[in-house]
């Protein structure tokens, strides 16, 4: 029943800041339609999180990212 | 009190080269320090976007960073606004740089791992 809890897999990269222009490494935390994975999920430490959400974002201005996946305008 | 930022600019991808120089060196003019250095350039090319801009769907990126005088750059952001040949930029605060993507041990397993 339990899920083994695991760590901060931005942690284990050592990464510090993130980068919002490393594009493979936001796309592990988006949903396959492009939402943000919530932390519960991805087990994120939430000083992660609150930088992921603004990389994420920046990288979705950008056209790095989408903002819906799959949808074809 | 100069700071340092970084700025990431999409070109129209029917642009050449050397246009895309040109007219880096004059946004850049506007927020150069007087003896200051060079801003950092990185050009990545023509990348597909993943969603076209501007009826386009693909655009030349150039990311810059610099140190700037925080009261130059409306003039600057606004000459940027005006250039039809860009298709979107971005300006941000680069006090703290991120960690290099190379830094992170086994790049390669997190595409793996899903």
């Amino acid at each position: 029943m339990s899920r083994q809890k695991k760590g901060d897999p931005i942690a284990e990269l050592r990464i510090r800041v993130i980068d919002y222009k490393d594009e493979k490494l936001l796309s592990r935390f988006i949903s396959e339609r492009g939402k943000i994975l919530p932390r519960r999920l991805s087990g994120v430490s939430a000083r992660h999180q609150r930088q992921l959400q603004v990389a994420i974002k920046r990288a979705r201005y950008l056209a790095l990212l989408p903002y819906i996946k799959g949808y074809k305008g | 009190m100069a700071r340092p930022y970084e700025v990431v600019y999409i070109f129209d991808p029917a642009l050449d080269e050397e246009t895309i120089n040109q007219k880096l060196s004059t946004f850049h003019s506007m927020v150069q320090l007087p003896g200051g250095e060079a801003p950092q350039l990185n050009h990545w090319g023509k990348r597909t976007l993943t969603y076209s801009i501007r009826k386009k769907d693909t655009g030349y990126y150039v990311v810059a960073t610099f140190e700037a005088e925080a009261t130059s750059l409306p003039e600057f952001e606004r000459a940027i606004k005006l250039d039809e040949a860009v298709l979107r930029h971005l300006i941000v605060l680069n006090e703290e740089p991120p960690t290099p993507a190379q830094a992170a041990p086994a790049r390669a397993d997190y595409e793996e791992e899903e």
